[in-house]
């Protein structure tokens, strides 16, 4: 009888160390992301979150998916909302009700991942990059802003393979929310479209007056 | 016999204590203004490629800090207080750029209404060096065990920078260097005798910050 418990004991240390080993990792993203301290523009917009974009999930390699769909979706329509003081969320750019508004289309161009045995450093990391298709309402195109976002872990003690990419990735989406508030404004044609906007507006204001 | 065993033993130890250096700056003399409603919040530089001050570290310094009746505001919930203007990408590396910062003036009111008075960044990371020797573990029918002998060496170097962010000026600088020999000894069962660099570093630093926020130095 306790040879039989001495043989399980045994399989039993060596399908949990077997298991450790795995390499494959499915990682879902449930971190609640804070509220952006910023002022908005007086500036429209309309954002278009498209179902594929809504339900998104990346596969870096073959061992490794990162559903990050809704918790880009989240982080995103809180950093959007840090930039324009009147804002619409849409499914898709038929549904856009603003008139005189910018409409942006984000989407995933590529999720990358290394790991300690890719790179034999001592982190995990993540790259998200993003591209955002920005357009006026009446559809002509301001600027296809590639946005890269990048996230790590600062060590790799401890840490599970799927902990370690999900906190990478949470990094990274808080640096895309970060790179977004920081740069927009900054975009040449956004700040073109924004001046030619403002004098369109300032005739519109004078020519109602005169009338 | 027993008394050899203890002063071998007491060699071993002695020869695990790290070697600690702190170095402080302080352009003025004067004492920290700081109440019992404000605090000082204390944050990690993690914009270095090839390292992050470790977040351990840091929550160690601040406990060390807490002693003596100084608040000590959590770095998540500041970071996630003004997100996203500390984040790595975004983080103010000077006092010109904090200055541009708090002109904004949603980001000053988050940091009045959290009572935040000092920050205080710490940057730096613990290293391992210098490994030598070799160990190796057997197990056999008849049993196991470990021969040999292994050393490495650790360093940690660390600087913490003091922000006023009232007077949005630089109130001192602290650094602390340290470093020491660990040894593991395989005889039958492996022995690790470990030097607590780290732990020293944060010790000193955390008893030096302090002081800094309580003594006057003045007297």
């Amino acid at each position: 009888m306790p040879k039989t418990k001495i043989t399980l004991f045994s399989v039993l240390i060596a399908v949990i160390f077997i298991s450790g080993c795995s390499s494959t990792a499915q990682v879902q993203i449930d971190s609640q992301f804070p509220t952006v301290v910023s002022k908005p523009k007086p500036v429209k917009a309309a954002i278009v979150f498209t179902e594929d974009f809504k339900r998104y999930i990346a596969s870096p390699n073959s061992k490794t998916s990162i559903d990050l769909g809704s918790a880009q979706t989240e982080l995103l329509s809180n950093a959007f909302a840090g930039l324009f003081n009147e804002i619409e969320f849409v499914s898709a750019v038929s549904d856009v009700t603003f008139e005189n508004a910018l409409v942006i289309t984000p989407s995933v161009q590529e999720v990358q991942v290394s790991t300690p045995s890719d790179t034999y450093l001592n982190v995990y990391e993540v790259w998200i990059k993003y591209s955002l298709d920005i357009e006026t309402v009446s559809g002509d195109q301001v600027d296809s802003w590639f946005m890269p976002a990048y996230g790590k872990t600062p060590d790799s003690f401890m840490l599970s393979k799927t902990n370690a990419i999900e906190e990478a990735a949470i990094i990274a989406l808080r640096d895309a929310g970060a790179k977004l508030l920081l740069d927009f404004y900054r975009i040449p044609s956004i700040y073109n479209w924004l001046v030619t906007e403002q004098i369109s507006e300032n005739n519109r204001n004078r020519s109602s007056l005169s009338e | 016999m027993n008394k050899l065993l203890a002063l071998c033993g007491l060699i071993l130890l002695a020869g695990c204590g790290a070697t600690t250096t702190i170095d402080e700056y302080r352009p003025s003399n004067q004492v920290m203004d700081i109440n019992s409603e404000q605090s000082v919040v204390i944050l990690g530089r993690r914009d270095a490629g090839h390292y992050d001050t470790d977040r351990e570290f840091i929550n160690c310094v601040a406990n060390k800090m807490k002693g003596a009746d100084i608040g000590v505001f959590p770095e998540q919930q500041f970071v996630d207080a003004i997100y996203p203007w500390f984040e790595p990408r975004t983080a103010p590396k000077g006092l010109k750029r904090l200055r541009r910062l708090v002109e904004d003036p949603a980001i000053k009111e988050q940091i009045e209404s959290n009572g935040i008075r000092y920050l205080v960044w710490l940057d730096g990371s613990t290293e391992t060096h210098d490994q030598g020797g070799s160990i190796s573990c057997a197990v056999g029918p008849g049993g196991g065990g470990c021969f040999g002998f292994a050393q490495w060496e650790k360093s940690s170097t660390y600087e913490a920078i003091v922000w006023d962010l009232t007077n949005l000026t630089e109130k001192g600088r602290l650094r602390v260097d340290s470093s020491g020999t660990s040894y593991l000894l395989g005889v039958v069962a492996p022995i690790p005798l470990l030097t607590p660099v780290k732990n020293d570093a944060c010790t000193s630093l955390g008893t030096q910050l302090k002081q800094f926020f309580t003594v006057d130095q003045s007297q």
